[in-house]
């Protein structure tokens, strides 16, 4: 009896070599981690039921043996595994928000209106220098101008220590802005970011756990992503930030700024011209709702009657 | 700008670092793209050399003349690596193809890194 079993097994593993030549049953893309084919040692255990032969096993002293195949394939498995679970990883938080804030600029490119021919203003190197006379070193960051009204300045969330900030030409040529005001404005933005309002108002629980698992053996959830982007435009283009919000981002600026009255008087200036222009300018009539509010704003920036005493 | 380019000699080979980008028809974002490289795409750079002999590496010291595949253009200095860098699609390719992101929004992954104004603050 022992022997017939034997006699199958060979026969078995002489047809298992045979199978695993020839072409990949998974053919890896370039660039992509090549995913080891199943081993020999993998297909014999598909079929070989070693529980069913207990005895046999047992009297012909073969069950070390056994063992030994029964561990080399769980390496193998588990290898296989890890491999491929890793090309179906989530990025962890750090490395999820620029992607994704750049996927959203992707998806409403025509609404933005940002792929435009537009002068090159010097902006980031005047902003460059505004961070390092503020005292803000390797801060990496990224600003694109739209030509559009529909979204007037905003900080997208993204990786630590990058900045993904935007810019509405219209917005700014109607405040006729000058490059200093210019970075006080983004410098607001930049603040705001620091500060994680946005990423706080799109972050869900479902969403932290998912970053940085992955999705093996388990359907892509298409939807989490989706109701992100519509968090995304929710935040931006209706419900903006609270009063509380816009009170810290406002005050902290404020006392940054205090350090150096004249960048202080500038941004007192500029959300004047931000309220002027949101109370006349029907194009801009939104931006309460996104940012209340500029009238607020100068009351909270302005000196307490009693410390003029 | 027009170029008088008469020869080219090739110089180095590089890698494209970000996650998309455009080979352009001239030394200028704006200008028409020939094709869309996605990160780590190789990109070969050559010398131009004009009818008098007058060899010149980069327009502006911001854009080489490149080749990728079968297109000569320009494409921008900053954007390339000497060496493969991690790129976010090769990092978690499954996640990214689960966008089925399709050749309009590639080419628009691309526009974007054109249309960044970017820097980083140094301590000087």
């Amino acid at each position: 009896m022992s022997r017939l079993i034997l006699f199958l097994f060979l026969t078995w593993t002489t047809l298992a070599t045979s199978q695993t030549e020839g072409p990949p049953a998974v053919s890896a893309p370039k660039n992509e981690m090549a995913i080891p084919e199943v081993s020999k040692d993998e297909k014999k255990q598909e079929v070989v039921d070693f529980n069913s032969i207990k005895e046999i096993l047992k009297n012909d002293k073969l069950e070390p043996v056994v063992e030994k195949k029964v561990k080399v394939v769980k390496v193998d498995q588990k290898k296989r595994d890890d491999i491929l679970r890793k090309k179906y990883m989530i990025p962890t938080e750090q490395e999820f928000w620029s992607f994704f804030s750049e996927m959203w600029l992707v998806k409403r490119a025509t609404q933005l209106k940002w792929d435009f021919k537009r002068p090159h203003y010097g902006i980031e190197q005047s902003f460059k220098l505004f961070l390092e006379k503020m005292g803000f070193y390797q801060i990496k960051f990224k600003i694109l101008v739209v030509d559009s009204p529909s979204i007037f300045h905003f900080g997208l969330p993204s990786n630590p220590d990058e900045y993904i900030l935007i810019l509405s030409l219209p917005f700014i040529r109607s405040l006729d802005l000058s490059q200093t005001e210019i970075s006080i404005l983004l410098f607001e933005n930049f603040y705001r970011l620091r500060m994680g309002f946005m990423k706080a108002k799109v972050t869900t629980p479902e969403l932290t756990k998912y970053l940085g698992s992955d999705f093996y053996n388990k359907p892509f959830d298409k939807k989490l992503m989706d109701q992100l982007l519509i968090s995304y435009d929710d935040v931006i283009f209706k419900k903006g930030f609270n009063f509380q919000e816009q009170f810290a981002v406002t005050k902290e600026v404020g006392t940054i700024f205090k350090n150096n009255l004249k960048l202080w008087g500038l941004y007192y200036k500029l959300v004047e011209k931000i309220d002027d222009l949101v109370k006349s300018n029907i194009l801009f009539k939104n931006y309460n709702s996104i940012y209340p509010s500029p009238e607020l704003q100068l009351g909270w920036l302005a000196p307490k009657k009693s410390n003029l005493n | 700008m027009a170029l008088d380019i008469a020869k080219t000699e090739m110089i180095k080979l590089t890698y494209y670092k970000n996650i998309f980008g455009h080979l352009h028809r001239n030394p200028s974002q704006f200008s028409s793209s020939l094709t869309t490289l996605a990160c780590n795409h190789p990109v070969k750079i050559f010398k131009m050399i004009d009818k008098n002999g007058k060899e010149q590496i980069s327009v502006d010291d911001k854009w080489y003349y490149a080749s990728v595949g079968s297109h000569m253009g320009f494409i921008q200095m900053e954007y390339l690596s000497d060496k493969k860098v991690n790129c976010f699609q090769e990092q978690y390719p499954r996640f990214f193809d689960a966008f089925n992101l399709d050749l309009t929004e590639l080419y628009y992954f691309g526009r974007l890194y054109d249309q960044y104004f970017q820097e980083t603050s140094t301590v000087k």
